[in-house]
């Protein structure tokens, strides 16, 4: 049985910010609902099925949220499943959304998530509790020291300076002035982000993403509605994840599979995704990346495993200007996660501004000639791997 | 559905499995699951989880247990509504084009937590929290909504907990319980009025995995049998609040049912020889069993439903395994003869906001 091409025809998000006081949990979720079905030109009652995008509750404090949330996203009476894989959750739940139509399932499919990340007074306790009770929790792990370790392997690997991550803070808060709903902006300089406070070495208090209250929803169908709902839909032509354990030190070391300085996992997922899509040689056929960078050392590995350029030449190419809008890659127009960072939702974000540049709606923030654009997203202990291609034509490949 | 069920694992269960970590659980059975389907883990190109965080007392569960499920460096994803879920979700990502054998695997150690805690922090804080929402009100009101719209009596659920525990002495994968007297039954504690101790299933420990492959990639394996096809599949939410017309109506319930047969080709409840029930009480068991409206030729829940095991996450992905094996004719002691088709049935939210279903059909030698 062949498989049905998908394609995103309507995306919406809100603002994003430290808190959201004016709205429930529920409602924020349906303000982003409301803006991805008026993108679509569609009514409630044309979705089939809807996934919701969810990471840990926790940070909120109910568990139920998502099913909380049904009648305002008029979800009742339809399919409903909520998709979580940590950080990755956004990126997950997109290709779990995906599922549903290339099998057949569904015709049209919602993908809605909304967090509020400040509503608990410490995100980090919170994430601190993800780890194994046993053995990881009481090494004061959260995602800034875990990530700061991995980080720190990568600058022993490649040379790379803190002034190098400094340059892509700037980077992508200059990129963000042109997105609307982006949480962090401004027209920053290397030293200022040099001198911000110190967190966990390397990283200072602008490497770090902010905590942010939002929601987004993209609405996807399959060709034939796709054609006639949407003069440039932009089509899913690749869709591939990898998971590894949670434990780091089993990612390093001369019999580890993969180093959890590369984010190695990656490159398998991309090769899946670029084969599906194919892609053939990226950096020529691939206009433009969101990729999912909640601190500043995201982006080299990341460029590098998605076949970019060379391991340990991101940074350099970085230097170079090769990743700013005017460059050879604009690498997260938006301003990236390391803006924005409403953790359920953020692998969403990436899916839907990657799915814009290639409907051509993504206004200051439009790269020229997008036929091809890539969102990644991350998640767990940086183990949970999601790589989403956009194309201009449903060009994808059956089953290796 | 062009998907056919491999293989499939139920973990021994038991009221409590304390000498095993809920990973130990896992690999036992995605392992058990793989050796049933005569597959290798590295011919798998997916894994699709079911798991709650606040069941399993983590942040985010799937941390731990993608690696023991299977899932080391695989195409992993989680679901987090119910283990039927995630039969649901990995049925349409092996249809979906690109992947083509995969596990669905969902584990459960309800022992160690406190289910009803973790009902109150569901919640939603203005209204429902407040009261002090929990599953056994939840029921209670479900429980009172159903007696009043159908008439069901109290007589008659002390019955059917007794018919379902009579089943599950035929049930060798079901927790050995002594049956009850009517009294004992009747007079256990009340709950939240008309739901009494006795109505409710127990909750066990256990994990359920099975095998899932594309039939592209049956066609090109031979010399693989599969279990079963999954010929349909529905699932639906209703709203979130507990107005009496949203517990009787049983509005999703019976939508899904319909579905689900129409998608698998199917005239009506009629053309099933089984269906196993998630039933977390005996009220909804008899309200569910009324909707359905199924002739005494239809066995339902022969397996003894919830009351043989309830690994409360994962018991609609349990009641699916139960199903393959029904058509497979493997179900064991209570084996239903002749069985061709059969449908599974799985619950989850505040009294069952969700219903999901799956019909399994026999594949000819």
């Amino acid at each position: 049985m062949k498989a049905h091409n998908v394609a995103v025809i309507g995306v919406g998000q809100t603002e994003f910010r430290s808190r959201v006081d004016n709205q429930t949990y529920p409602e924020l979720a349906q303000d982003a609902v409301a803006r991805a079905l008026i993108d679509a030109n569609l009514q409630p009652e044309e979705i089939d099925a809807v996934v919701y995008s969810m990471a840990p509750t926790t940070f909120m404090g109910v568990a139920d949220a998502d099913k909380w949330a049904v009648d305002y996203i008029w979800a009742r009476g339809k399919p409903f499943m909520r998709v979580h894989t940590g950080g990755a959750t956004g990126g997950s739940a997109l290709q779990a959304a995906h599922a549903h139509v290339a099998s057949g399932q569904y015709g049209t499919v919602l993908v809605v998530g909304a967090d509020r990340i400040t509503e608990t007074p410490d995100a980090q306790f919170v994430l601190n509790l993800i780890w194994d009770a046993f053995y990881e929790q009481d090494f004061a792990l959260n995602t800034v020291t875990m990530t700061a370790l991995a980080t720190q392997r990568y600058m022993h690997k490649y040379g790379t300076t803190e002034r190098q991550y400094a340059n892509v803070v700037v980077r992508a808060r200059r990129n963000a002035l042109n997105n609307p709903s982006a949480h962090l902006k401004g027209a920053i300089d290397i030293d200022a982000v040099l001198a911000s406070p110190r967190i966990s070495w390397p990283y200072k208090l602008f490497d770090i993403c902010p905590r942010s209250a939002g929601a987004a929803a993209v609405v996807i169908t399959n060709e034939t509605l796709a054609r006639e709902r949407c003069t440039r839909p932009a089509f899913i032509t690749g869709t591939a994840g990898v998971s590894n354990t949670i434990f780091m030190g089993d990612r390093m070391g001369p019999h580890a599979d993969t180093d959890f300085a590369d984010f190695a996992e990656l490159r398998q997922a991309a090769r899946e995704c670029y084969r599906q899509a194919g892609i053939t040689d990226p950096m020529r056929e691939l206009q433009t990346v969101e990729i999912y960078d909640p601190f500043s050392s995201f982006q080299f590995p990341q460029l590098e495993s998605l076949g970019f350029c060379k391991p340990g030449t991101a940074q350099r190419l970085s230097d170079e200007g090769a990743f700013d809008m005017d460059g050879a890659l604009p690498v997260n127009p938006s301003g990236g996660t390391l803006c924005t960072n409403p953790i359920g939702v953020t692998g969403l974000v990436r899916a839907a501004e990657a799915a814009r540049q290639v409907m051509g709606r993504s206004a200051a923030m439009q790269v020229k000639n997008v036929h091809n654009a890539l969102a990644t997203a991350i998640g767990g202990s940086t183990q949970f791997f999601t790589v989403t291609m956009m194309s201009d034509e449903p060009r994808r490949a059956p089953a290796a | 559905m062009d998907v056919y069920v491999m293989g499939v694992a139920i973990h021994p269960a038991a009221d409590a499995i304390g000498d095993l970590r809920l990973e130990e659980m896992a690999y036992r059975t995605a392992r058990a699951a793989l050796d049933n389907a005569g597959i290798e883990r590295r011919e798998i190109d997916h894994l699709t989880l079911a798991a709650s965080d606040e069941v399993d007392a983590r942040g985010i569960s799937s941390m731990l247990l993608a690696a023991p499920s299977g899932g080391y460096l695989k195409d992993e994803m989680r679901v987090t509504d119910s283990g039927l879920t995630g039969l649901h979700l990995g049925a349409m990502r092996a249809a979906a084009g690109h992947l083509q054998l995969g596990l669905v695997v969902s584990s459960n150690q309800s022992s160690v937590v406190p289910l009803e805690d973790i009902a109150r922090m569901r919640g939603e804080p203005f209204f429902l929290r407040p009261v002090g929402l929990n599953f056994a009100i939840a029921d209670g009101l479900f429980a009172g909504a159903v007696a009043n719209r159908y008439a069901i009596s109290a007589a008659a659920v002390t019955e059917r907990v007794l018919e379902r525990l009579r089943s599950a002495a035929r049930n060798s994968r079901a927790v050995a319980r002594t049956l009850p007297q009517h009294d004992e039954i009747a007079s256990s504690p009340c709950l939240a009025y008309p739901l009494r101790a006795g109505h409710r299933a127990p909750t066990t420990d256990g994990a359920v995995a099975m095998v899932l492959a594309s039939g592209e990639w049956l066609r090109a394996h031979p010399g693989h049998r599969p279990l079963a096809r999954i010929a349909g599949m529905a699932w639906g939410a209703d709203r979130y609040q507990l107005d009496g017309e949203r517990l009787a109506g049983l509005d999703i319930f019976r939508r899904g049912v319909e579905e689900v047969l129409a998608r698998a080709g199917l005239d009506g409840v009629e053309a099933l020889e089984v269906i196993e029930l998630e039933a977390q009480n005996a009220w909804a068991d008899v309200a569910f069993s009324q909707a359905l409206g199924a002739s005494a030729r239809v066995s339902v829940s022969p397996s003894g439903g919830t009351w043989a095991q309830n690994p409360f996450f994962c018991t609609g992905l349990l009641n699916a395994a139960e199903a393959a094996l029904q058509v497979a004719g493997q179900a064991g002691g209570h084996q239903v003869e002749g069985a061709r088709r059969a449908l599974a049935h799985g619950v989850s939210g505040f009294a069952q906001q969700t219903h999901g279903f799956v019909v399994m059909e026999g594949v000819a030698a």
